[in-house]
């Protein structure tokens, strides 16, 4: 099966700000890959790589070495971004434009038609239940609301794969069913998403594989299951894995 | 002791005690020279440096009478000592040198060519047409509110008095408001010959009244001598203007040895004695009598 | 193109939906109408003083509407992460320099036509004539300067750390090239070596915005700006804000956005 995310011995440095140190390693030699139609948990501790993995893969940072490929095209053409929907983590979007006119600013930078826009645009706001206030400008808007119009404008473009960063972040146990909820939906139309997160029991319940990553390195990969294994629970497998032990 | 009373007294008695304070030295406080309490709102606002503004607005004045052609601190300004719409008036020396016309000198590379497209390029003055060249038009009006402001801000300025009421009258045809800025100029330069010699032509020339002319521009004479033989020196082209103004009044009243009197004490001030003893000799001539050298001025 | 162009009406948009167009036109409208209310010896056809202080308001709520407009951009989507969501579309970083751009423009273009009318009206009030190729040429002109005042600000927002720090430099580089550009060969001239030298480099170097200034053209009713050094001017405009854009995209490209 072709991978439709893929990493090669991705590496990134970063020049350090530290005197003995003259650069420091965020990557180390990183070799992941996500299959279509899967849901894709990208675990670590704050500090791992996770963002930096994901700030390569959507061409924010240039690998220092390594490569990175999304859909078979090098994550340094714009067109490998044309399938791809992004949520940031605590993203504030433009105060002064309404939900809708945010949506439809996306939808053309697709290149989306008028009338697909606005099918587009109905459909995600009755999605992401954002249909009330979608002639209010964002800045009225409540944190989960935010979450909620930038979960919409990361599936304005239909996209084939959705990169999730912290998807739930700041949301309440309500918002965050919601988006357990959509990230289903999407896995039965046949997308894949790729995600980071902390909520260790959600990745669980949604999850079919997961990564974790440590200080630039990959310590593991597999089905849940298979990291979980003797441990009574991903949370527990997971501190063992990062090195951490209990008391 | 957790009463406010007593505090409340003791509040009481400061702030009385701080109005008679006030009260008792108002008077004098009123009376020190250094009081801005006597002055507008300009002059507490700026203080002294409004003169340096007023000074700005009048070579403002200058800079509209030329319609924007006008140098700035980098070019050549010899042709501008003395501001062109004062010395238009005819009542001002000027101190002028150098071609008025080309102060921007040769181009000096191919920006600055380039550039001088885009700001005005050609000496013109406002009475004259300005940039519509509209010859002999009114459109030295536009000058006027530099002029107002510049007086406002410099009372003692005598020349922005004269500078405005000359154009006032002799381009605007405007005298009420020459008459009323002459006065202003009065009230607060009541020792200027300049701004009677100015109001004695407004009498003279846009209301007709000769006999107000003439006494203002007497009262003028006095004033000027008054002054320090230093300061007469540096202030002859008014007091000529003065003596051939009565002269030619005192003439066509058909008083010509009045005016003869009148042309010798310009003479006296004059650096072209010999073109109005020319004068003199012609009404002499309508007289029909000799030069009386025992003859004494009048003043 | 169409990538550019939604880019920029997201700019436009930003531009009407705050208020600081709107506060600066309203104490233009407001200045100026004391400015006419003044009795001057009761004379009602003076004009050119009212057309100065209209045009210079006028000028200096375009350059701080530019400005801080344009300084805001890069770094408000940096700080409210928008940058990321927006890189992530197909979108290269040039398109988005050049959206941002064009939109900063353009809504400077709105701005100033706004101004235009009423400066049109206000003189109109007085003059009773309307010259509106000459008005054409100041306003066009003026668009022009502000085109390069804005890619200058954003190649800045892209080098100096905050909007504040770049819109003061800004400012302060736009006004000295107002007042002193058009002189500093004359200052280079009394000047020893090396210093002269550099001074001459800076004078050939800078955009000399002094020339888009005409406002004393429109104040004292000079006739047209001939035509063909009107075209050669914008076209002198458009050269720096080429220079200047490729010089952000530049910076741009080698910039972590995270």
């Amino acid at each position: 099966m072709t991978a439709i995310l893929k990493t090669e011995k991705l590496r990134v440095e970063y020049r350090s700000r530290e005197m003995r140190q003259k650069t420091k390693v965020a990557l180390c030699g990183l070799d992941l890959e996500v299959h279509p139609g899967e849901v894709f948990g990208f675990l670590g501790p704050n500090g791992a790589g996770k963002t930096t993995t994901m700030n390569v893969l959507l061409g924010f940072v240039p690998p220092t070495s390594g490569n990175a490929s999304l859909f078979g095209i090098d994550v340094r053409q714009p067109i490998a971004r044309q399938r791809i929907g992004y949520l940031p983590e605590l993203t504030y979007y433009y105060k002064f434009l309404t939900a809708e006119e945010l949506l439809r600013f996306y939808a053309k930078i697709f290149g989306l038609a008028r009338a697909e826009a606005d099918r587009r645009i109905d459909e995600l706001l009755k999605l992401v239940e954002l249909e009330h206030a979608r002639k209010r400008p964002i800045k009225s808007y409540s944190k989960g609301m935010q979450q909620r119009v930038g979960l919409a404008q990361s599936l304005i473009n239909n996209p084939d794969l959705l990169v999730l960063d912290e998807p739930t972040s700041g949301l309440d146990p309500l918002g965050r069913m919601k988006v357990r909820e959509i990230i289903q939906r999407l896995k039965k139309e046949g997308k894949t998403v790729f995600f980071s997160s902390h909520e260790l029991g959600e990745v669980e319940t949604v999850c079919d594989r997961v990564a974790i990553i440590h200080q630039g390195e990959l310590k593991a990969i597999g089905s849940v299951n298979e990291i979980t294994g003797r441990h009574a629970s991903l949370e527990k497998a997971f501190l063992e894995i990062i090195g951490f032990t209990t008391p | 002791m957790n009463s406010p009373r007593p505090f409340l007294l003791l509040l009481i008695a400061l702030l009385v005690f701080c109005f008679g304070l006030a009260a008792h030295l108002e008077p004098q406080f009123q009376a020190w020279p250094g009081s801005r309490a006597k002055g507008d709102i300009i002059a507490v606002v700026l203080g002294d440096s409004r003169r340096l503004f007023a000074n700005t607005f009048y070579v403002k004045a200058d800079e509209y009478y030329h319609s924007g052609y006008y140098p700035t601190m980098f070019d050549d300004n010899a042709a501008f000592q003395t501001t062109h719409m004062a010395a238009d008036t005819g009542a001002v020396s000027s101190k002028n040198h150098g071609d008025e016309h080309g102060f921007l000198g040769p181009r000096r590379n191919w920006i600055d060519a380039f550039g001088r497209n885009f700001f005005p390029d050609r000496h013109t003055h406002l009475d004259s047409g300005g940039a519509d060249d509209l010859s002999g038009s009114d459109e030295v009006r536009e000058i006027l509110p530099w002029l107002k402001l510049s007086a406002d801000l410099d009372p003692d300025n005598v020349q922005t008095y004269t500078v405005t009421a000359f154009w006032l009258r002799e381009r605007m045809n405007n005298a009420a408001e020459a008459d009323t800025i002459l006065h202003e100029g009065l009230r607060n330069c009541p020792e200027s010959y300049d701004i009677l010699f100015e109001l004695g032509r407004l009498y003279n020339e846009s209301y007709h009244d000769r006999d107000r002319a003439r006494n203002v521009w007497e009262l003028g004479v006095r004033k000027w001598q008054k002054l320090d033989p230093e300061v007469k020196k540096e202030n002859r082209i008014v007091m000529e203007q003065l003596c051939i103004h009565l002269a030619k009044l005192e003439e066509d009243a058909g008083n010509l040895p009045r005016a003869i009197e009148w042309l010798q004490q310009a003479q006296e001030v004059s650096l072209m004695g010999p073109v109005i003893q020319q004068q003199i000799d012609r009404l002499r001539g309508k007289l029909g009598e000799e030069f009386n050298p025992l003859m004494k001025p009048l003043y | 193109m169409k990538n550019i162009f939604a880019v920029a009406g997201v700019v436009i948009k930003e531009l009407y939906r705050r208020k600081d167009f709107y506060v600066l036109f309203i104490v233009t409208i407001l200045i100026c109408l004391m400015m006419a209310s003044v009795n001057i010896f009761n004379d009602a056809k003076i004009v050119r003083y009212l057309k100065e202080i209209c045009l210079l308001l006028v000028w200096i709520s375009s350059i701080v509407i530019a400005v801080t407009t344009t300084a805001r951009q890069i770094p408000a989507e940096r700080e409210n992460r928008t940058l990321l969501p927006l890189l992530a579309k197909p979108l290269t970083r040039a398109q988005l320099i050049a959206g941002k751009f064009l939109g900063c423009w353009l809504a400077c273009g709105l701005a100033l036509l706004c101004f235009y009318i009423f400066f049109g009206a206000l003189a109109a009030s007085r003059e009773h004539q309307w010259p509106l190729l000459n008005y054409f040429q100041a306003a066009m002109l003026h668009w022009f300067m502000l085109g390069i005042v804005v890619a200058l600000t954003l190649l800045g927002s892209l080098v100096f750390a905050a909007p504040s720090s770049n819109s003061t430099i800004c400012f302060i580089v736009v006004g000295g090239i107002l007042f002193v550009g058009r002189h500093l060969d004359q200052v280079a001239l009394t000047l020893l070596e090396p210093t002269r030298t550099i001074v001459y480099s800076i004078y050939f170097a800078i955009p000399h915005l002094e020339l888009f200034d005409v406002r004393d053209l429109v104040i004292h009713n000079w006739p047209l700006i001939p035509w063909l050094y009107f075209s050669l001017a914008l076209l002198y405009a458009l050269g720096y804000m080429a220079v200047f854009l490729a010089g952000a995209c530049l910076v741009f490209r080698r910039k972590a956005v995270n």
